[in-house]
């Protein structure tokens, strides 16, 4: 197979950043995923329908309210209604059902995704939904003869503040530290007198608010539509496996590693570019059994 | 819970039905009989899985590779290879538990969903392969009227066919499970580490569970290729697999027909309620929610726990 | 009060008779197993609704030789196992008369196959595969879409007219974006042998970032590229066509960029000056037929019609005025009634060719241009494509299913 003709440092350079900035959407919606099956041992099939959720509640927010303010306010409203919306799953749901078998509940939230997958498609219909980007993210610049769009530019300053919240949470609040502490060993947290069950309904709403963020942000570059749930799920579940089960710097690592080899492998090897993510999984756990960082499973 | 996963009850009560099931075409009309020999197919897929998800206690995610190995290799012998398609049932088995080997071989050492996702990965490696070779495996459009014997072409011929091949690869099965083979590999899942400890090989007892598993997968594959003369890359899909396990899980995976029924539950409620509204899915997943919070056991597991508490009542009585 | 009695028994018997002299006329019933979930039901609903809507006008004149027609909808959610068994409940318990659908191409190859051995007839409403009509069409198979052949032959009688002489090909990693690709890239060195190809960059279905694509195309310096995707990537793409600036560096083409289903989520922030070809415009052409068609689906269903709207309102034409010419409702007489059928349609009048089952419709290729009347692009320029320079060559066809 001969190398594609086109690669040079400076396509080279560019394609890292944009893979940078798949891995910041890769990053947060994966990381929410993790904190629930680190810290609640759930496996979340329904992730993917909330980061769905996520875009489609930042359309809507967006175009109600219009103008240049719509996106930046939808980008903290949808979040927001997402996490909600999942306390009310867990409180209403979920935490009669801590019990159970993992494959049990692994079979409630499939069965959760497919009625929010129903759900959606009751609430907004078949029609591709579009969202602009606010004017000052529009357009590219030239990054050394080739254009980088703004866009990805803002993606990749959102990831590190993300990431940075996310390690002010679970390592400088009570709570946080709390949740990492049950993560380990819920049984000793209960025994120090805490309530774990508001702890569990934190995180997992917090992790769902992270799929919802990671929807709200790739609103405007995708087509909003019924189907974006199967898209990401896979992905993300892979991305944690190699990562390492519940380790959150993990699923920053996995979607690293997933963001680079797709935008890389692009440009040297584009014919086989369905294939990639599968590949850096079986590669990665045939070294690594446990994923490349410490897991809490 | 009962290890061998059934008793001599639930033996007699699974005969009666597949008898009476042989006297369906007598008076069902054509639709009803295919729609029986489709739940056949999917609840002998179903059942292959579970003797590695439920008595191995292994989380086989992609199991409808083998489903759809079978499959492919039995349409391609005759498509291809022009051959006739009775040897197709002994290469689609074959090649699905050949398959199950090579990647058992690469998965048995890890744990958990760290197996399963190894798993899903290799898979849908095989399932890309499968999905991109357009000289071969005819690609993402899939291989359309695959011969099939004159003998079992019918819609009933190829009832008939089904119910015999499952119920023979369920009794199979079942004297599998039952072996001091099945013992030992129960044991290995409810704990791996004693199992060790008192010198069994656990990972040779795994990997003849997995090649066991994806033969009768391949068997299933064969089978659907007679029901529906066809075959596509949707076969081997993660999504197929994540179905079937659900099936597993909804019947009662540490009950043997369990994942039959949930088979059944899941097939017949796509098919009703898909006739009344296009948003069968939503019906679905409610009705599986309330399985869940009302019968944690899965639908055979709750049954057979009743029986088991009235008759140990009826006994202090 | 026993004579009370006597009267409603006899008033019941009565409505029972009339009841089941109006059930004694003859109902078609028409099955539809089509995707409509997910991303591709934007494109289906059209097709559905417009079938509905053309019978709906027959039913309310009286029918066809006293009969009315029955749509009864399945949903197949793109899997083609599902729309099997979909199938095959509507045949065989329903019994309908005729199958429609499908946009999966692997289901519509496998109900095709389906309907010959049941003998029963098959619309083919979206799938585009040219296998369809071509080295697997039969008897029972009718293709009322463009498919690939023609759209590749159509493509490439267009860009063989500019000056373009290095090419990238990009596309949908699937059968689809392959047939498209090849049907172009095939046709169009054989109008311009002169052509070379740069290279070639192939995508999954639902990719959710083109940026690096884009990137990684731009690096190799194309004249322009052939961008063979098509359903819901259409709509990424073209974002981030426009965020890359894409379409003012390297002019591109793309089968359905024009499309009103393409164009209107994207609204004003769609890439100008892409070329597209598609097989219907609500605004394009400008004739009665079609002004009459759009206020009627608009009028129905409060949305303009996209291009499925009118294969939908075809397939219906094609299937009452069969059965009219057949005067009879045996299969057989329809098939041999339809075969090489002229309907006048909203784009003119269009022929279901004899030879192949391929419907033969005009191809419009366009530039994608901002338009005061409208919050999203339109097609501009738009050139027509007759049928005859697109329609699949007959003598291929032959020999492929010769094979």
């Amino acid at each position: 197979m001969e190398i594609a003709s086109n690669v040079n440092l400076a396509s080279l350079g560019q394609q890292v950043l944009v893979g940078l900035s798949r891995t910041t959407i890769l990053f947060i919606v994966s990381s929410g995923l993790s904190l629930i099956l680190g810290v609640l041992r759930i496996p979340n099939v329904s992730h993917g329908s909330l980061y769905m959720i996520g875009a489609f509640f930042t359309y809507s927010v967006a175009s109600f309210i219009g103008g240049q303010t719509g996106f930046w306010l939808a980008l903290i409203l949808a979040p927001l209604a997402v996490g909600l919306l999942s306390l009310a799953v867990e409180r209403g749901i979920f935490c009669h059902l801590y019990d159970r078998e993992h494959l049990m509940l692994l079979l409630f939230t499939f069965s959760l995704m497919l009625v929010l997958g129903d759900l959606v498609k009751l609430t907004y219909g078949s029609n591709y939904r579009s969202l602009a980007a606010p004017l000052m993210l529009q357009g590219s610049f030239s990054l050394s003869g080739l254009p980088f769009p703004r866009y990805n530019l803002f993606l990749l300053v959102a990831g590190p503040l993300v990431a940075l919240g996310l390690w002010l949470l679970t390592n400088k609040t009570k709570i946080g530290k709390i949740a990492r502490a049950a993560a380990v060993d819920r049984e000793m947290v209960a025994a120090m007198g805490i309530n774990v069950s508001w702890v569990f309904a934190f995180v997992f709403c917090i992790g769902c608010l992270l799929a919802g963020l990671g929807g709200a942000l790739v609103a405007p570059t995708q087509n909003i539509t019924q189907g974006m749930d199967h898209a990401i799920i896979m992905e993300t579940f892979l991305i944690i496996i190699i990562g390492g089960l519940g380790n959150i710097w993990g699923a920053l690592l996995g979607a690293a590693i997933f963001g680079l080899t797709d935008a890389i492998g692009i440009l040297v090897w584009p014919q086989f570019a369905i294939v990639f993510p599968y590949v850096a999984v079986v590669i990665v756990l045939l070294f690594r059994p446990k994923g490349l960082l410490k897991s809490t499973w | 819970m009962q290890d061998q996963g059934m008793n001599s009850r639930g033996l007699i009560l699974a005969g009666v039905v597949l008898a009476g099931l042989a006297f369906l075409p007598a008076f069902a009309e054509r639709y009803y009989i295919y729609l029986a020999a489709l739940i056949l197919v999917t609840g002998l897929l179903a059942s292959s899985l579970n003797m590695v998800l439920g008595f191995g206690g292994m989380y086989q995610f992609h199991h409808a590779v083998f489903f759809g190995a079978g499959a492919y290799a039995a349409a391609l012998l005759t498509v291809r290879g022009g051959a006739n398609p009775w040897w197709g049932y002994l290469l689609g088995p074959v090649v699905a538990a050949a398959l199950s080997l090579v990647m058992g071989l690469i998965c048995v050492r890890l744990s958990k969903l760290y197996f399963g996702m190894l798993q899903i990965s290799l898979g849908s490696l095989v399932w890309a392969i499968v999905f991109r070779w357009y000289s071969f495996t005819g690609g993402d459009d899939g291989l359309h009227g695959v011969p099939v014997p004159p003998l079992i072409g019918s819609v009933r011929g190829a009832f008939y066919f089904t119910l015999i091949v499952t119920a023979v690869c369920l009794g199979l099965m079942y004297l599998i499970v039952n072996s001091p083979f099945g013992r030992v590999f129960q044991s290995i899942r409810d704990n791996p580490e004693r199992a060790e400890a008192v010198g069994v090989d656990v990972v040779r007892h795994q990997l003849i569970g997995l090649v066991i598993a994806g033969f009768f997968g391949g068997v299933a594959g064969t089978l659907f290729v007679t029901v529906e003369g066809t075959v596509f890359p949707d076969l081997m899909f993660w999504t197929l697999s994540l179905e079937i396990l659900i099936m597993c899980l909804l019947g009662g995976w540490f009950t043997f027909l369990g994942p039959m029924l949930g088979a059944a539950i899941i097939v017949s409620l796509r098919t009703v309620v898909g006739i009344y509204t296009e948003y069968w899915t939503l019906v679905l997943g409610v009705i599986l929610m309330l399985l869940i919070f009302f019968l944690p056991e899965g639908v055979l597991g709750f049954f057979t726990a009743r029986l088991g508490r009235r008759r140990a009542a009826g006994e202090d009585g | 009060m026993k004579g009370k009695l006597w009267l409603i028994l006899a008033l019941t018997a009565a409505l029972g008779l009339a009841l089941g002299g109006a059930a004694m006329a003859k109902t078609i019933k028409i099955g539809m197993v089509d995707c409509y979930s997910g991303p591709p039901s934007t494109y289906t609903n059209d097709v559905r609704d417009a079938f509905q809507l053309y019978l709906n006008k027959v039913n309310a004149t009286g029918g066809v030789m006293g009969a009315k027609f029955k749509v009864l909808t399945r949903d197949s959610k793109f899997k083609v196992d599902l729309g099997l068994a979909a199938a095959k409940e509507l045949i065989m318990r329903e019994r309908v008369s005729m199958l429609v659908g499908t946009i999966n191409s692997a289901l519509a190859l496998a109900l095709s196959d389906l309907c010959q051995r049941e003998k029963i007839p098959f619309f083919v409403t979206f799938s585009k595969s040219d296998k369809i009509s071509g080295a697997k069409g039969h008897r029972y198979v009718f293709q009322i879409t463009e498919n690939t052949a023609m759209i590749g032959k159509a493509a490439a009688a267009g860009l063989a007219k500019k000056p373009f002489v290095k090419y990238w090909i990009a596309g949908d990693d699937y059968e689809y974006g392959h047939a498209v690709a090849q049907g172009v890239w095939d046709n169009l060195k054989k109008l311009k042998p002169g052509v070379k190809l740069l290279g070639q960059s192939w995508w999954k279905v639902g990719e959710p970032d083109f940026t690096p694509y884009i990137t990684a195309i731009l690096a190799a310096k194309p004249d322009a590229v052939i961008v063979a995707t098509g359903g819901r990537d259409c709509v990424p793409f073209l974002k981030a066509a426009q965020a890359t600036g894409f379409n003012s560096k390297v002019p591109f083409y793309m089968h359905t960029a024009t499309e009103l289903a393409t164009l209107r989520p994207v609204g004003k922030n769609a890439p100008e000056g892409v070329l597209g070809t598609s097989n219907y415009h609500f605004y394009y052409p400008d004739s009665p037929a079609n002004k009459a068609f759009v206020a009627e689906f608009q009028k129905a269903y409060k949305r303009l019609p996209a291009v499925g709207a009118l294969y939908g309102y075809i397939t219906a034409q094609l299937v009452v005025q069969g059965y009219q010419k057949a005067k009879g409702f045996d299969t057989e007489k329809f098939i041999s009634a339809v075969e090489g059928l002229t309907v006048d349609t909203p784009v003119g009048p269009v022929q279901l060719r004899p030879d192949d089952h391929q419907a033969l419709l005009p191809m419009y290729l366009g530039v994608t241009k901002k338009s005061p009347k409208y919050e999203f692009l339109i097609a501009d320029g738009i050139v027509t494509i007759p049928p005859a320079d697109a329609a699949p060559d007959l003598a291929a066809i032959k020999k492929a299913r010769g094979k």
